[in-house]
């Protein structure tokens, strides 16, 4: 089977730190290749040089064995590489039509030459999407459509621009168990018509089923390549993060104290949140489990001053609390949101100013600030955090990887000692490694004192760490369980407010 | 795949290796003193071209008409760094030099401003109430400044406005208000230690006859005038209170993204409050040494183009218009270039219609380059 | 035929002409002025680079776009180029003042045109009498009213500038004056404020025609005005030529372009004629015999004493109205 890419000693340097490095891998025509690693494994960055978006620092790429170095994204395009991403290119307020042929709509001849043919467009339009088996008529726009209908609208997009390689990351990450299904059902039939495909996933098991060959980016290198048949998970994780899973969870180092940190009575926010009741402990991690749309993260928004209460009170360690983000971060309370693109990070920002912002006052001196000591600090966290990153007074947090921009998120915190850490799906897009690393930081946290509210749907996080796990449902606070009594079907049963099974699991993330 | 892809495909493969190249100019591309780097390369360029330009008397003037545009545009520059835009510095700068001018004036015709609404309360024949008493009426243009700026940024942090909206109403009421208060009138007769503090020479150099005849006849130039030690002193205070100092820190946070900010426990409103408030008081340093310097309080003072200039500077400078990024030094550089740009175009004697098409082509070039910088900032590493 | 060639031909020749004498040696002037945005300002700023450069001296421009500020820092720089003599027309009485003590103080003459000085007594200042020059043409409407209308109280009207232009207070100040020795003849006038602004001029004006119907007689501060008056008047049947019934008298002052179309419609009886030619003449002349005697700090005042171009004179007078020059050029229907 002949190679339709090839990467030849490749290497990429990000702020002197390589991001890839000697990787020499062949992409096997018409077939799909799957390719994991952590967060900062080196995925995107190849991603990026295969695209035309950055350059490589050294070796060379062969596309159907002649050189190939893409300046730009068109080039990429027009050389037959598709890309299939999270979020998607595509104009939500044009048509499905539109978004097909918006680099080249059909013209008419004769009299009205050069004006849009919308009969051709929607005929063929109708013939791409029926391929794809996507029953929508090409004339309704982008924003009615559901998100897994959408990648099917970029796929047949890739089809029409007869694209050779479609290269998925991260393609199921909004979409129902339904709509993965269908996708894995396209991406087959891609296969059985010649394309080639390459597959990138934090979820294993579908890497494996999908797959015809694996291979494994650690630290920019490839570690561990062979045909699917011979990886099963724990070799996957084994090569991804160079242990055993076992660890991922770490042992609780203290067990909680008695102290209340946070009490919580009777808070109401009509419409999102009804008569919470909860109390999280010195050295105790709440977990606080819940379907999208119980109110967990309305919760957190209003324990952190963001959003007012209409009755209740939050007290933190016994002293009630007023005022807004700023009064109750003053009085030891931290947040780490669940996106931290948009609530947690200053993107441009260099990941030293991100680190140093909570206790920024805290750095202030008679002649200013002491940026020897803020230097230092962001060091020090470096360390805890474990950090991948280059020189953090320069590199943009834009350029780390999503694991370690969340541990950036998190680690801001630890220099101001928080007293209660509340966690909005601290682990979301996070790679096996990088989330035991963020466990254990929250553990240390915990064995240090501080409370610790833990938000997420994935139930294996909560019960591999968690000392109790309330759940919510629909705005209040329906069960709670302590350790021995953790169980995934009561978790659920609760969730659901039923007794009885539902008839389909909540997404319950990486297989690891 | 059909041919002509596959021969797009294979264009990526004919550039050149320009590596060194490439990476010693990302080097000035991307060093905080490109703008700096920009006007010299202009200067030198210019200088065999336009002989006067490098005379002590025009490099004299250089300076001079440098010091005024940085105050206003250090304030425009924290403004920027927190995600806003200042309109209003115009009208303010406008505003406190006709409020000071009608304080402190030491007389007043009564022909010229017998009809404004003032007259009789504020000033007389004899002059304004506070006649002479230069330090009474820099506070008072210095109170009325943080109003507009306290209101300002009220209703940007409180009520959420959008900064250009507020900027632009308050542009419009301010700068109606400060004409409706002389009815238009300019007032003159400001104190002589008013006026040093625009004019006011502290080192001058005696360059000594020259025979030449484009030489200017007098000989002595102003090296260090107040307005030179009051900008460079603000500029200081400023830079260190923007990059040392957690104030400063938490501009550029909001800046980068409000909503993190705010979940990391930064006063938010007082933030924005603070710098609108400091963006008008700089405003309101840039009306003493205008007003000083045309010896005149002007209702109509800084209206016009001059907000394009104090934008323009900042923005070339390379403070993002979208927060979260500024530097005072850029801003210092970008006034430089700025300043000198409009310079040189006088010195080129170009009809009066060209000069501000040339001038447009220059800063759209600079833009461009800026363009340039901003890609490659993202492509290295 | 373009402006240039036509004031060459006309304005410029006399000039030329007038120039020759004095215009020994080539000088370096600079010419600052404060804008181009209206014909005014394009034909006097023609007028004057024309004449300078014909006369083989240089011209340095510089255009303050209504920002004094900018004339102040385009001045020094002048100076620091070495010009041997600067042209000013100022964005205001007081800036000019500052602007010509800071060229005095680098022993630089300067000569100030259409704005004075707010303070007169340095530099060499063109004065344009606005008071005479606004009673001139109001004298020759008034009569035509006292003439036309023997019965009642004649009702007048002004269009008021802003007043914190000197030019606007002189302009109302002359029509005052014209109407002062037949004051039992005209009932009050009516005074109109437009900042200058031709929104707020059709604002108040339209309030005004609405309050009070009956006019005779309407004045305005500035020609420009001359449309806005006529988008107030035309849909009241108000807009009539001379010699048909219900024509209001009407003058102005300036004598742009416009105004010498309207003279010659009929529509307007007056325009007071600020004499554009004579006072860039003066000033030209006074620098270039300061530069020639070496004078670098001349002061002197000269009287510019205007004309009213009226509908009877317009036949020997027209070419000596700037606006005339260009309606004739077809300025305006570039």
């Amino acid at each position: 089977m002949s190679a339709i890419l090839r990467f030849e000693e490749l290497g990429k340097d990000w702020f002197g730190v390589p991001a890839v490095s000697n990787l020499t891998l062949d992409v096997p025509e018409g077939q799909v290749l799957g390719l994991i690693g952590e967060n900062g494994a080196g995925k995107s960055t190849l991603m990026n040089m295969i695209g035309g978006v950055t350059e490589p620092t050294r070796g060379r790429m062969l596309w159907r064995g002649r050189p190939y170095a893409p300046a730009s994204a068109a080039e990429a395009s027009a050389a037959g590489i598709a890309f299939i991403h999270q979020e998607l290119n595509l104009f939500t307020n044009l048509t499905v039509a539109e978004n097909l042929f918006i680099d080249g709509f059909p013209r008419r001849g004769g009299l009205l030459r050069g004006l849009i043919d919308r009969g051709a467009m929607q005929r063929r339009a109708a013939g791409l999407l029926a391929r794809l088996g996507l029953d929508v008529p090409p004339e309704r726009t982008l924003d009615t459509l559901a998100p897994g209908e959408r990648q099917l609208v970029e796929i047949a997009r890739a089809l029409h621009r007869e694209a050779s390689l479609i290269i998925f990351d991260e393609p199921t990450t909004s979409l129902t168990p339904r709509e993965t299904e269908r996708l894995f059902a396209v991406i087959e039939g891609l296969r059985a018509e010649g394309r080639t495909v390459i597959y990138i996933s934090h979820i294993l098991g579908d890497v494996r089923r999908l797959s015809d060959r694996i291979a494994v980016l650690r630290d920019g290198r490839l570690v561990d390549e062979g045909p699917a048949a011979s990886f099963d998970v724990p070799r996957m994780i084994r090569s991804m993060i160079g242990r055993d899973l076992a660890a991922v969870f770490p042992e609780r180092t203290r067990a909680p104290g008695s102290r209340p940190v946070l009490e919580v009575t009777g808070l109401s926010a009509p419409g999102v949140v009804e008569n919470i009741s909860l109390t999280v402990r010195e050295g105790e991690i709440l977990g606080l489990f819940g379907l999208m749309g119980s109110g967990r993260s309305e919760l957190a928004r209003l324990l952190m001053g963001l959003d007012r209460a209409a009755g209740g009170e939050v007290r933190l360690l016994g002293r009630p609390l007023a005022g807004g983000p700023r009064d109750r971060v003053r009085s030891g309370m931290a947040f780490v949101t669940e996106n931290r693109r948009e609530e947690g990070l200053m993107m441009d920002a260099t990941i030293r100013e991100n680190l140093a912002l909570p206790g920024i006052e805290s750095f202030s001196g008679p002649a200013g600030l002491d940026r020897g000591r803020i230097a230092a600090t962001a060091e020090a966290l470096r360390e805890t955090v474990r950090l991948k990153a280059g020189d953090l007074g320069r590199q943009p947090v834009r350029a780390l990887s999503g694991g370690n921009q969340q541990k950036v998120v998190i680690g801001k915190w630890l220099p101001v000692r928080p007293r209660l850490l509340i966690l909005d799906e601290p682990t979301r897009g996070v790679d096996v490694g990088a989330r035991s690393e963020i466990y254990a930081i929250a553990d240390r946290l915990a064995a240090e004192g501080a409370g610790i509210l833990m938000i997420s749907s994935e139930m294996e996080e909560l019960m591999g760490l968690c000392d109790r796990i309330a759940v919510m449902s629909r705005g209040e606070i329906v069960a709670e369980f302590a350790r021995p009594a953790f169980e995934e079907r009561r978790l659920l049963a609760a969730a659901f407010r039923s007794g009885a099974a539902p008839a389909s699991e909540p997404a319950t993330g990486t297989e690891g | 795949m059909t041919a002509t892809t596959e021969a797009q495909a294979g264009t990526g493969l004919l550039r050149p290796q320009t590596g060194r190249i490439r990476r010693a100019a990302a080097r000035v591309l991307l060093s905080d003193h490109f703008v700096l780097w920009l006007s010299l390369g202009y200067f030198l360029v210019l200088l065999p071209f336009l002989p006067t330009l490098g005379t002590p008397a025009n490099l004299a003037n250089l300076l001079s008409n440098a010091w005024p545009l940085l105050v206003v545009a250090l304030g425009q520059t924290f403004v920027m760094t927190a995600g806003g835009i200042d309109l209003s510095q115009g009208a303010v700068i406008g505003l406190t030099s006709t409020v000071a001018a009608a304080l402190i004036a030491t007389a007043a015709p009564p022909e010229v401003l017998g009809r404004a609404p003032i007259w009789g309360t504020l000033i007389a024949e004899e002059g304004g109430i506070f006649a002479g008493q230069v330090w009474v009426g820099i506070l008072a243009m210095l109170a009325v400044g943080a109003l507009v700026g306290l209101v300002n940024g009220t209703l940007v942090a409180l009520l959420r406005m959008p900064p250009f909206m507020v900027t632009l109403v308050a542009m419009m009421t301010v700068s109606a208000f400060a004409i409706w208060l002389t009815q238009s009138e300019n007032i003159r007769n400001l104190p002589e230690g008013y006026v040093q503090l625009g004019k006011g020479q502290i080192v001058s150099v005696y360059f000594g006859p020259q025979d030449r005849p484009e030489i200017p006849r007098r000989e002595l130039h102003a090296v260090i005038g107040q307005a030179a030690l009051i900008a460079v002193a603000l500029t200081l205070a400023l830079h260190w209170l923007l990059e040392r100092t957690a104030f400063g820190r938490q501009v550029v946070a909001v800046g980068a993204n409000r909503r993190a900010a705010e979940i990391a426990g930064v006063p938010v409103r007082r933030v924005i409050v603070l710098v609108f408030v400091l963006s008008a008081l700089c405003a309101t340093v840039g009306a003493i040494l205008y007003s000083a310097r045309l010896e005149a309080g002007r209702p109509t003072l800084g209206e016009g183009t001059f907000l394009l200039d104090v934008i323009g500077a900042t923005v070339i400078g390379g403070t993002s218009l979208f927060g979260g990024k500024g530097k005072i030094l850029w801003t210092v550089w970008g006034v430089l270039f700025f300043v000198l740009l409009s310079n040189t175009l006088n010195m080129m004697n170009l009809s009066a219609f060209h000069i501000d098409m040339v001038k447009g082509a220059v800063i759209l070039a600079a833009a461009l380059l800026d363009v340039a910088r901003n890609r490659l900032a993202r492509s290295t590493g | 035929m373009t402006i240039r060639t036509m004031l060459l031909g006309t304005a410029g020749a006399a000039f030329a002409l007038a120039l020759a004498a004095p215009a020994a040696q080539a000088a370096t002037i600079c010419f600052a002025f404060q804008d181009l945005e209206t014909e005014f300002w394009v034909a006097g700023h023609q007028a004057i680079t024309e004449t300078l450069t014909e006369a083989g001296h240089t011209v340095i421009e510089r255009n303050a776009q209504e920002d004094a500020n900018r004339q102040l820092e385009q001045v020094r720089d002048c100076i620091a180029q070495g010009v041997d003599g600067i042209i000013l027309i100022p964005q205001d009485g007081e800036s000019a003042t500052t602007i010509v003590a800071e060229a005095q103080d680098n022993d630089v003459p300067i000569a100030v045109f259409n704005r004075p000085p707010s303070d007169l007594s340095r530099g060499i200042v063109v004065v344009a009498d606005n008071e005479e020059i606004a009673r001139q043409a109001v004298e020759f409407v008034a009569a035509e009213a006292l003439e036309q209308i023997p019965d009642r109280p004649i009702q007048s009207l002004i269009l008021v500038g802003n007043l914190g232009d000197p030019n606007a207070v002189g302009r109302r100040d002359g029509f005052y004056a014209a109407l002062e020795p037949h004051g039992d003849r005209f009932a009050t006038p009516i005074e109109v404020a437009t900042q200058w602004d031709a929104a707020t001029a059709l604002a108040n004006l339209e309030a005004a025609v609405t309050a009070n119907p009956q006019i005779d007689l309407i004045f305005t501060s500035s020609d420009f005005l001359f449309p806005t008056i006529r988008s107030v008047l035309e849909p009241r049947g108000m807009w009539v030529p001379r010699g048909e019934d219900g024509h209001i008298l009407m003058a102005g002052l300036d004598g742009d372009a416009t105004a010498c179309q309207l003279i010659k419609d009929g529509y307007v009886d007056a325009t007071g004629v600020q004499d554009l030619y004579f006072e860039a003449e003066s000033a030209m002349n006074a620098i270039l015999a300061a530069i020639e005697a070496g004078e670098t700090q001349p002061n002197e005042v000269i009287e510019d004493p205007g004309f009213a171009l009226t509908s009877e004179n317009i036949g020997e007078r027209e070419m000596d109205m700037w606006g005339c020059v260009l309606l004739a050029e077809g300025f305006l229907e570039r």
